[in-house]
Parts: C-alpha cells; structure tokens; sequence
C-alpha cells in the first residue's frame, strides 16, 4: 500500500489541468505519444469541444521514482466548471492528494481558490503547480507570491511546469510520489469502499468508480450498498488504465472498478459506501452532500408526439448523468412534457445539446428559474419550481429564494465596475481581500436567480475578461418577489410566466413583451402581448396581422418549386409551437435570456 | 379525352432585364438549329402522347417569342398541329415586347395562328422602364397595344409589375389607369420579386437599391385589386384579372391540375402525374434532342400527399378549391380536420364558402401562402 498515490488535479478553467494530466500519462507510459488525442480523460464529444471535463474519470499510472522504487499513481480527474464544484468534491474524497495547477500568465482565480478550499477542507495534501511558464506572458514571480500567499507554502515547494514543452514533469511525479501521503487502511479490516463516480455502459450496466479505504474486495463477494439497502455480487473488479484492467481483487488503498450487474446508476449512487454482505462493515464512509439541482426548466418536445421520445431519451440519459432529475408536468401552452433539474446553466446547456446530438430530440426549453420557498397565509410551505405553480397572489404570506456566496477575483481596477452590476444583481456587498497589489477577491452575497442569467457574461464584459466566478450556495432568504406572466391576446401563457423581484417587475414586463413582439413573427392575425402581474397589466405591444405572403409568380409551369418553397414553410411551421391561435418560436421562450437590461 | 396544354420556349432575347429569371441568352447564334430540334422534340412527344388527348392551348413564352420572324412561330405551329390533336378553337397565345413588334410583323403573327397576345409592358413611367431596363417607352407600350387591336387581336394581356423601388402609390394607380384605358381584355400584375441570380438581387445584396416592405407591397396590391374591380375585370388568380370570357386557357391548365407539355430550354412538363423538365442551356438542348430526341434534365413521380398538397395550393391560388372534384380525386378528412380554420377564415372574410366552393377573397389572396401553410 505504501507505493500507492491516489491524487487529482485541480485548477481554474482553461489552467492546463487537462494537458497536465495528458502528460503524465504521456511520461509514464500509459499513451504513447501517437495515441495521445488532446485531452485524454475527456471522452466525451462535447467535453473536447468545449475544453471542459464534464465527468470526472479516473485512470491508473506507474512510475519508477529516484529512489528505484515502482509506485502506482491513481489520478482522480475533476471537472472544471462551477455547475460542477460538487463533482469535485466527489473525486477529492478518493484522494490523499491534490496537485494545484496555476496558469503562469492568469495567476490565482475563482475558482483556484474555492477548489483549493474543497481540497483543504478534504484534508488532502497540496502540490502546488505554475503551469505554462515558457509563455512569454508568464509571470512566475507574482504568481509565485499569489500562491505562497495563498498557501503559506515555501518558494520553493512551488513546481514550475510546462506541460506543453514538457517541462518539469518528472519533478512533478517526483514530488508526488514523496509529498502525497500512501493511503492508509487495513486490507483485512472489514470492506468499506467509496463509490466516486458511477458512468453506464450500454453492455454491462452501471460501472461504479471506487476507492477502497479498508478491506479487500474480490471477484464473486456478495455486496451491500449502504444507502441503497440492495444487495449485489461483484461481477467483475479492476483498475483503470486507458480502459478497464480486470483484476479479481482491490484492496485498501486501491482506486479501481466494479461491475455489479447493475443496471442503473441510481443503484450505484455516488457517495454511498460499499461493504460485504457478511461481517461487513458497521458503518459507512463519511459521505458527501447530495447533489441537488439549483436551476429549473422544462423540457418539451418541438412536436407534441414526440413526448415518448423525449422521455426515453431522458432515462437514458440519466443513466450516465445522476446530477439530472426531472419529472413529467403538463404546460397549458406546450403540452406534455418534463420539469428538470440541473446543476446550472451550463450543465442545461450540456443536456440540451446532448438530447439534441445523441437522441436527436428537438426541444422547447423553457425559461431556467430556481427553486423558490413560497409561505402561504394559512401557514402552508410550498416549494415551486415552476412559475405557473405560483400560488395566487392573495394567498402568499411571503416568498424565499435562494441565496449564494460569490467569490469574485478580478484585477483591482475594476471593482468600481463589479461593485455596479453587483448592486444591479440585488447583491449584498461582503468583504474584499487582496490576493496581491494588483487582484482583489471580493465576496458578495447574490439570490441565485440573478446569477444564472447573465451575471457571467456581464461579468467577463465589465471586466475584459479578467475576472473570474465562483459560487456557493448558504441557505434561503425572504424577499419581495412577484410572478410576472405573459398573455397573449388576452391568454396566460403559463410557460412564459416568470418569477422577478418586485423591483425589478415595471422594467422586465416591457422588456419581455417588447422582445416578444420581435420575436414572435407576424400571423393572420393580430397578437396583442400583455405582461401582467396579478390582474394588472404593467405593459402592452402588438405584432400587427400579417398582410402579405404569396408568391406573385406561379407559371410557366414550374410547380416543383413553388410546391419545394410551401414545404419550407411548413417545415418553419413545425418548428414553431402552437399556443391557441398563436404560433410561437421556440427562442420565444427564452426570451429574457436575450434582453440587455 | 384528356385535355392538354402546350408550352414552347424560346429562349432568344434582345438583352437581359435585371429582375427577370426566366431562361434566356441575346445571341441569335442558333436560332434555325433551335427550330430543327424543337421540331424533333415535338416529334419525339407525338409519338408518345398523340393518343386520345384534346390540345387546348398553345403559348409561345420566353425569352422573347415576338423577336422571331412570323413565319418562325408558324412554322412551328404547323409542326405542331401536324403532331398533335390541337383543338380548332385552341387559344394561342405568344409573349410580345412592345420593343419588337411594329403593326405590319403584329398582322403576320395574327396571320400565322397566334389568336392572344400577351404584351410585357411592365410600366408606362419612363423611368420605371428605365430601372427595369426595358427596352421599349410608354408611347411605344401604348401604340403595340393599339396596333394588336387594329390588326384584329380581340384577346390581349398586358403584364404590369409593382412595388418597384420608390414607387408611390399614385405612380401604381396611374400605372393602372393608362393600361386599364387601353382596349385590353385581360392584365397580369406582378409584384416585383427578388430572383435569385437576377441583377437586380445583387444590386440589393450591395445595398444600391431598398425594396420597399411588404405593407407598402400589400397596400400597393390592394389598390390594384380595388382599381381593377371598378374598372370591370374580376380577379381569377392571385396576380392575374380578367375581363369575363377571357381567362387564360393556357394558365387555368397549370392551375387546375390539368396535364401540360412544356417544350423547348428550361420548359417544365407534367403528364400523368409525373413530372420532368428540360435542360436550360440551348446548346445542352440542341444536343441532347439530337442524341435522345428529347432534353430531359431530369423528373419527379409525384407522391399521393404532394399531389394532394399541389392541388389544393393551385386551386386557392386561383378560381378556387371545388370541393367535389377535391371529393372525387381525394377520399379523406382533411376538409373535416380544417373546418374550424375555414370557419374563422371566412369569419375574417379571407374566404368565401360557397356551393361546395372554397374561395379566396381578395384579401385573402395577399395571404395565400400563410394559409397554405397553415391548411397543409
């Protein structure tokens, strides 16, 4: 067990965290240089596209260090993204061990620091990494300060990295090989082994990701799952090299898999802890918090007759993401279709786009919002996912939402600009520190509501890029929210209803109504768009009824075209959903995500 | 008998106008071997489609047909009557620049057999031809209008275009007023359309002329339509009015789903329910009727549904849907599934139903398409 390294990697996006872990495969042998796609560990299509690591992964390394010894290096990779800090937290359980990895020209970021506060928080040791020194942009002094600030660590405890140029690499694997401690644990005690990750293969089922704290695990054992109360057989068990590595046997220490004849990955849930069935363990493994979504939507299908589809595509899919929840509901306006949870806007994106590419699902998305506390006078809590499930607004006591702490590191020149959006994002001013003379940390306190919008994207814009995000959610709190809903001629369009602080309600109405009118195009008849809140109509406009679509010129025989020019529309028809006698764009409905304010 | 339509093409034309798309070329290289293959061409067909069908119309369109010599089109008409079973009472029809025709070529052609005369006047403001780059002015529109009723035309069309860059509404209605004061029986306006590949589409694209919008476009067509009503034409089509007795045979066959053979570049054919068209080059024509004694570029079998929605599509665009022949051809709901959507069309008196008839008002054709969509 002593020659054992199990660590990840953890970094601000876009730091190199994944070209650092190519590179240590490259150097130990696992990938020759020929088979080394960009970014190994991210497997999926759309994780290489965007240059994120959606799911975490987990691959197994060895490495002769000076001393001539054979350690087996288990890196445990994360994903970069905010939506996805508890994915993080996941994987930093597995380890005893992080490597730090600070981009030479960026410095210290958002997301450096609360990863690094997770990681701490784990009790892992911390390795900390300046990545992309050979940039001529890099400047290794001041984030050589940023970090010993940061850490409390010593220059020279700092490993200077190029993974490009391959520099400093086998000072990196050196350093955790003697820095990191071995795990530790009994191979004879008693099983307890942590299901990090689960990911479903089509052919064998779940495939649980595990770490094995005590005790050994072997082909055939009878299982138990402490939080699922299913019993299982291991079916299959192994390492994890550039595929599965059958090995009949992991034990304490160990980072490997296991197959279980289960068929959903719900079954294996993450977090939960494995024992054996006889003398198993007493007690589980101190688990993690349940993922809990934080943004809404509903999902719907472009053609009603699609629901089925789209339901099956979504228990599929969830198979391989245990982050997305979702159940059916019924819109007025949109028809049968599904409320789901995601982890962010981001991680909505990823499903969208996913449904779209992998199951060939067109889909309406309803406007994101988040989860809303509602007290009713007669004493009643009542949780709300859905605008349209907003109770009337006679009977509400008072309303909470819930709030984040945002940690934001930007250059100091623009806290002036932060300062602004922040008090235009109802946020709550906290404290600043300074990472050095030159970059600030500031913290706030921001209702989630106003972050998933378009907080980052004014953030990046406020700032030239330079400031960088991270978020966490502290609990629920009271505020003056009122449910803005959108009439067309005269008919509440639930799925167009939206939940807006009240000081906010005046502006957004006609915003939204007059992004709607350019969005919605002209029909045969007039539309007459109201935003209402209760009975009282704060703002109108109109699209005006169509006069004029024909074309002029039908002869000379050439009906093939005109009949290809009429199933064009049609097929533009079908993409529009059909709301009484209005016909609506799917981007209608996400129309206030398009408004500048 | 199965009542058939005739098309030729000829393809020649003096000069290019930069909003037209129709196929054409300005050299007159070719003139005589185009007679010979269309010849063949018109052989090649008789062979198949002799049998048991009334020919009902003939239209010379182009390009510029009245750029021929009389004797040209007669020629041809002769070759045609020889192969086909033309109807004796066949309209006749040929497309006429006024910039090519004096009164003395106007007699030839009337004496060759063309018996309707379609003049491509498009304007009588000088500097709206000017823009359209027509070849002709006003005062030779109105004198080839004169000269084809003194040379005995009885049946004669004039085609107008609107909604021109800067064109005012009174511009249009004086437009009207001179064509409407000229002994013509039958008057196609056309709102101008950008073509792809036309002149006028790159000069656009290039931002050196705005079209106007479509509510200038729809007002522009709705005072045509209420001019036109007073002045005693009725509206049977979309852009098309007519004076009563005077329809276009040849048209109503497209639009009635009657079967049409379209000889000649470019021209588009359909003949138990199958289409094809041929090739547009003249060269690629002349050489392939040689080689295969037709020039088909290519064809499409037209499937139960896509008849269904090219029937429909054509009959609202014209004289209307006649919901027993809809009944006979076609044994579905589809009536039944759009009840409501006619009912609150008509409500909106975008239709009329009436005697088993499903008609578009004039308002309701500005938006065919809409309800096409809608319906299909």
């Amino acid at each position: 067990m002593n020659n054992i390294r199990n660590f990840c990697i953890i970094a601000h996006i876009d730091h190199g965290k994944s070209t650092i872990a190519d590179c240590l495969l490259e150097t130990t042998g696992v990938v020759s240089k020929r088979e080394a796609k960009d970014q190994i560990l991210d497997d999926l299509e759309l994780e290489r596209e965007r240059g994120i690591t959606i799911k975490s992964h987990a691959i197994q390394m060895h490495f002769r260090a000076k001393d001539k010894k054979d350690y087996v290096l288990n890196l445990i990779d994360t994903p970069g993204h905010v939506d996805f800090t508890y994915e993080v937290s996941r994987s930093l359980a597995a380890c005893e061990g992080a490597v730090l990895v600070v981009d030479a020209a960026q410095g210290v970021e958002a997301q450096t620091i609360s990863n690094l506060y997770l990681a701490i928080d784990a009790g892992l040791e911390i390795l900390p990494v300046i990545n992309k020194i050979d940039l001529p942009s890099a400047e290794v002094d001041k984030v050589s300060h940023q970090i010993i600030d940061l850490l409390g660590c010593k220059k020279e405890d700092i490993i200077l990295v190029s993974a490009k140029a391959k520099i400093g690499i086998d000072e990196l694997l050196e350093d955790i090989v003697l820095k990191i401690p071995p795990p530790a644990g009994d191979p004879n005690a008693p099983l307890q082994a942590l299901i990090f990750d689960s990911v479903f293969d089509p052919y064998r089922g779940a495939i649980a990701y595990i770490r094995v704290f005590q005790g050994t695990i072997k082909t055939n054992d009878k299982l138990k799952f402490f939080k699922i109360h299913k019993d299982s057989e291991a079916e299959e068990v192994g390492i994890l090299g550039l595929k599965r590595i059958k090995t009949n046997e992991l034990s304490a220490g160990d980072v490997g898999y296991l197959i279980a004849g289960v068929k959903d990955v719900h079954d294996t849930k993450v977090g939960d802890t494995l024992t054996h069935v006889k003398n198993g363990a007493a007690e589980p493994l101190p688990g993690y918090k349940d993922v809990k979504p934080m943004v809404y939507s509903g999902l719907y299908p472009t053609d009603a007759d699609d629901f089925e589809d789209l339901r099956d595509a979504l228990d599929k899919f969830r198979l391989n993401d245990s982050a997305l929840i979702y159940q059916p509901e019924t819109s007025a306006a949109l028809g049968f279709g599904f409320r789901c949870g995601f982890l962010g806007l981001l991680h909505m994106e990823i499903v969208q786009e996913r449904l779209l590419r992998e199951y060939g699902q067109s889909i309406i998305t309803t406007l994101p919002n988040v989860e809303y506390y509602v007290y009713t006078k007669k004493g009643e809590k009542i949780v709300v996912d859905n605008p349209a499930e907003m109770p009337a607004l006679g009977n509400i006591d008072y309303i909470e939402e819930p709030y984040m702490k945002a940690q934001i590191v930007t250059p100091s020149e623009y806290v002036g600009n932060i300062m602004k959006i922040a008090m235009d994002k109802r946020g709550t001013y906290i404290n600043t520190t300074y990472i050095d003379r030159t970059r600030a940390d500031l913290q706030f306190e921001f209702p989630l509501s106003e972050i998933i919008f378009d907080f980052y994207d004014k953030l990046k814009s406020a700032t030239r890029g330079y400031a960088s995000f991270d978020y966490e959610y502290i609990g629920y709190r009271k505020s003056d929210l009122v449910k803005l809903d959108i009439l067309l001629n005269g008919e509440p369009v639930d799925a167009l209803s939206m939940i807006v602080h009240r000081s906010k309600s005046f502006d957004w109405g006609k915003k939204v109504s007059s992004k709607l009118k350019d969005l919605i195009p002209r029909q045969m008849f007039e539309i007459s768009i109201q935003a209402a809140i209760g009975t009282k109509v704060i703002s109108k406009s109109v699209v005006k009824a169509l006069r004029k679509n024909v074309l002029a010129k039908c002869y000379g025989g050439d009906i093939t075209r005109k009949r290809k020019l009429l199933e064009k529309q049609k097929e533009g028809k079908k993409r529009m959903k059909q709301v009484g006698n209005v016909e609506i764009p799917q981007e209608a409905f996400l129309a206030v995500l398009q408004i500048d304010e | 008998m199965k009542i058939t339509a005739l098309y030729i093409h000829i393809p020649f034309c003096d000069h290019k106008c930069i909003y037209c798309d129709f196929y054409s070329i300005i050299t007159s290289d070719n003139i005589l071997n185009f007679k010979s293959a269309l010849k063949k061409e018109i052989e090649y067909f008789s062979n198949i489609y002799s049998d048991n069908r009334n020919y009902s119309s003939i239209f010379f369109g182009g390009g510029t047909p009245s750029l021929m010599q009389p004797e040209y089109l007669q020629e041809i008409i002769i070759h045609l009557k020889n192969n086909f079973n033309v109807d004796d009472k066949a309209e006749i029809t040929m497309e006429t620049n006024p910039g090519t025709v004096n009164k003395n070529k106007l007699k030839s052609f009337k004496e060759a057999g063309i018996n309707r005369i379609s003049i491509g006047i498009q304007s009588f403001d000088e500097n709206e031809l000017k823009f359209l780059t027509r070849i002709h002015d006003k005062q030779s529109a109105i004198q080839t209008v004169y000269n084809a009723a003194e040379v005995g035309f009885e049946n004669i069309s004039i085609d107008l275009i609107f909604n021109l860059p800067n064109q005012t509404k009174e511009k249009w209605i004086e437009n009207l007023k001179t064509a409407t004061a000229l002994p013509i029986k039958h008057i196609s306006t056309y709102s101008l359309i950008l073509e792809r590949g036309t002149i006028l589409n790159k000069l656009v694209l290039d931002g050196k002329v705005t079209m106007q919008d479509d509510d200038y476009d729809a007002d522009l067509y709705e005072a045509a339509i209420d001019f036109l009503l007073s002045k005693g034409f009725y509206q049977y089509e979309v852009s098309n009015f007519t004076k009563p007795g005077f329809e276009c045979t040849h048209n109503n066959a497209y639009w009635r789903y009657r079967d049409y053979l379209g000889l000649g570049p470019s021209a588009h054919s359909f003949m138990n329910n199958k289409r094809w068209w041929n090739f547009s080059s003249l060269k690629k024509y002349i050489a392939e009727i040689e080689l295969h004694g037709h020039a088909i570029m290519n064809s499409e079998h037209i499937t139960k549904n896509q008849m269904h929605d090219e029937y429909i599509m054509l009959a609202l665009r014209s004289s209307g849907l006649d919901l027993i022949d809809y009944n006979k051809r076609f044994n579905n709901n589809w009536i039944n599934k759009n009840n409501d959507y006619f009912n609150l069309l008509k409500k909106e008196n975008l239709i009329t139903i009436e005697n088993n008839w499903i008609k578009l008002t004039s308002k309701g054709y500005a938006v065919c398409d809409e309800i096409l969509k809608n319906i299909l």
